[in-house]
């Protein structure tokens, strides 16, 4: 009979709770978008964050060695690349070395950086290229220029560029035109051996920079892990994009949790008036079930379990469309679909009932009527 | 006859306003007493304070060997429960239960339903093919009928009726006294408050109110000849 009461409360009031139930999945529905966002927050902002280029060096350490005439303290690239390789942590998206020397073009001092090239699309994947990115894999001498390079001394994808280097000479074709935003506009990018044959280092880096995957936490972890393969070497997080990144995950949890308090609580006032309407009208029928020996407690219950159902329907329709909705967000904020979390719909569904039944005071009111006093039309 | 019902110096004041004055009497298991007086002289009080959906401000009711008067909130609920049946003159039906659904409405609150039982109730005032009809979709006599088979449902020791042919045409009202006259002949106790002079003296007693006091009661309802 409790589920037949059930069934024919919820039909007979069905005007009324359809405002309610409406109320319910608006805000179930904002709600559980929220939550998967924020769920997957961390992973999409460490992917967006990637694109910054890297997030941990490697450099030699204070005690490093000058090698004979070499233009800065250097590293031997080989212990570098042992030490990452040992750790054979998956989150390393890059590991790119790095040797700085200044030639001359046309006369003119120009920072040269010699790397591996080819592995400079996964370091900066936000680096815009005019060309192709150098090949290392390439027959001929060839190389990347900065875009304010290109611009002074007039160069293009597969124009010629005479570099020396003391007593040193080397014949290069540009490529590619990097377009950096940053101070790699100035530079010219080649391949890691020719610089060093330039520079005299066989084998020796200034420095080498590292991609990793993860949250602050995960980049200082393995910095440290590293540090200790490295004895001899400064390992060290590039604290701006580490902190940036925990600071804007932070500051969006925050938003997130202060607008789904806000939600929760402007959906429940909106079901509180919905209620207070009701519960006026259900003043008759609690009369009349108090006159015929219903208890408080099971004539409220019979109310909450009605409010419970509506919460329950609203939090899992309102749970499907967040869903899509947090997808679409996914899609327009950071280019790809947000994970589906599954355990959003208990917890939206939970959220969903505790705020119906919070929105439902005024029934719980009901408990109050005095029959003789409905009767009398009072 | 066992003494059912024993009043004995009932008041009822709402604010300023005396409803009861010091009401003395007493009714017999299975008796039918009309409770006849002008609007505003205590009736429908008195009826509220047997059945327990209101509290006597002194005196007391004793329906059943229960002092009405002494019950908490609780007590009341198991009260109407398990010994009263209420027939009113607006029949109170819940309009989104069926005729069947509001007769098992008053065996969910009593204990558990039985809807057999229930179905037998409605056959039994007439209604066996009304049973899935909304009160909404009855006329009054209908509704009243249902209301009197929902008192009945759980075989209360007392019936009390608040002028259950009010809302009534002829037809119906004939109807439903009928199904008094059957319930009286059954042994039910049934005190039932009317204007009708007509179907006051259909019952066995009568006693009149008058500003909250018994103006006429037979010695036989007398609490002290008792």
């Amino acid at each position: 009979m409790f589920w037949r009461l059930l069934w024919k409360l919820l039909r007979g009031s069905s005007g009324r709770l359809i405002v309610a139930i409406l109320a319910l999945v608006s805000g179930a529905m904002v709600i559980s978008a929220l939550l998967n966002l924020e769920f997957d927050i961390e992973r999409k902002l460490t992917q967006e964050f990637r694109t910054l280029g890297a997030n941990l060096v490697i450099s030699p350490g204070h005690d490093a060695q000058m090698p004979g005439a070499a233009p800065a303290v250097l590293m031997k690239e080989s212990e570098a690349l042992t030490a990452i390789q040992n750790l054979k942590d998956p989150a390393v998206v890059a590991a790119v070395p790095f040797l700085y020397i200044v030639e001359r073009a046309e006369n003119t001092p120009v920072v040269v950086a010699g790397t591996q090239t080819g592995d400079l699309p996964k370091l900066e994947p936000a680096w815009r290229i005019e060309g192709e990115w150098t090949s290392p894999h390439d027959d001929a001498m060839t190389c990347l220029v900065g875009r304010n390079v290109a611009r002074q001394f007039q160069l293009k994808p597969g124009s010629p560029l005479h570099l020396t280097y003391l007593d040193k000479n080397a014949q290069v074709t540009v490529v590619g035109i990097v377009d950096a935003g940053g101070p790699e506009d100035n530079q010219i990018f080649m391949q890691l051996n020719e610089v060093q044959s330039m520079a005299g280092v066989q084998g020796q880096i200034g420095l080498m920079q590292l991609s990793v995957r993860g949250t602050s936490r995960i980049i200082s972890d393995y910095s440290a892990r590293l540090a200790t393969e490295l004895p001899g070497f400064e390992v060290r997080p590039i604290r701006q994009v580490t902190e940036a990144e925990g600071d804007l995950l932070n500051r969006i949890r925050l938003l997130i949790v202060s607008m789904v308090l806000l939600i929760l609580a402007l959906t429940a006032l909106c079901v509180l008036a919905t209620m207070a309407a009701l519960a006026m009208e259900r003043r008759q029928d609690v009369g009349l079930m108090k006159a015929l020996g219903g208890s408080i407690a099971r004539i409220v219950a019979l109310f909450m379990a009605e409010v419970g159902v509506l919460g329950a329907a609203g939090g899992f329709i309102g749970a499907i469309l967040g869903i899509e909705l947090s997808r679409w967000m996914g899609q327009r904020v950071f280019g790809t679909a947000i994970s589906t979390r599954w355990e959003i719909f208990p917890l939206t569904i939970a959220l969903m009932v505790a705020v119906a039944l919070a929105g439902a005071l005024p029934l719980r009111l009901l408990g109050k009527v005095k029959p003789a006093v409905i009767f009398r039309g009072e | 006859m066992a003494r059912l019902v024993q009043v004995q110096g009932l008041r009822k004041e709402f604010g300023n306003v005396r409803a009861l004055a010091g009401v003395s009497f007493c009714v017999e298991a299975g008796e039918w007493i009309a409770i006849m007086g002008p609007s505003g002289s205590g009736k429908t009080t008195l009826i509220n304070i047997l059945g327990g959906l209101d509290t006597p401000t002194s005196g007391q009711a004793i329906v059943d060997a229960v002092d009405v008067g002494r019950l908490d909130e609780s007590g009341l609920t198991r009260f109407r429960a398990q010994k009263i049946g209420f027939i009113f003159q607006q029949f109170h039906l819940v309009p989104y239960l069926t005729a069947l659904e509001n007769v098992m409405l008053a065996q969910y609150f009593h204990s558990t339903t039985d809807e057999r039982e229930a179905r037998e109730a409605l056959e039994r005032v007439g209604l066996g093919d009304r049973i899935e009809h909304l009160p909404g979709k009855l006329s009054g006599g209908e509704q009243q009928r249902v209301a009197v088979a929902r008192a009945l449902i759980n075989h209360p020791k007392l019936i009390l009726a608040d002028e259950p042919t009010g809302n009534l045409d002829e037809a119906n009202e004939e109807t439903v006294i009928q199904l008094f006259h059957e319930l009286h002949r059954e042994g039910h106790t049934i005190l039932m408050v009317t204007h009708a002079p007509s179907i006051g003296r259909l019952a066995d007693r009568r006693i009149e109110f008058s500003h909250g006091k018994l103006v006429q009661v037979p010695a036989s309802l007398r609490p002290e000849s008792v």
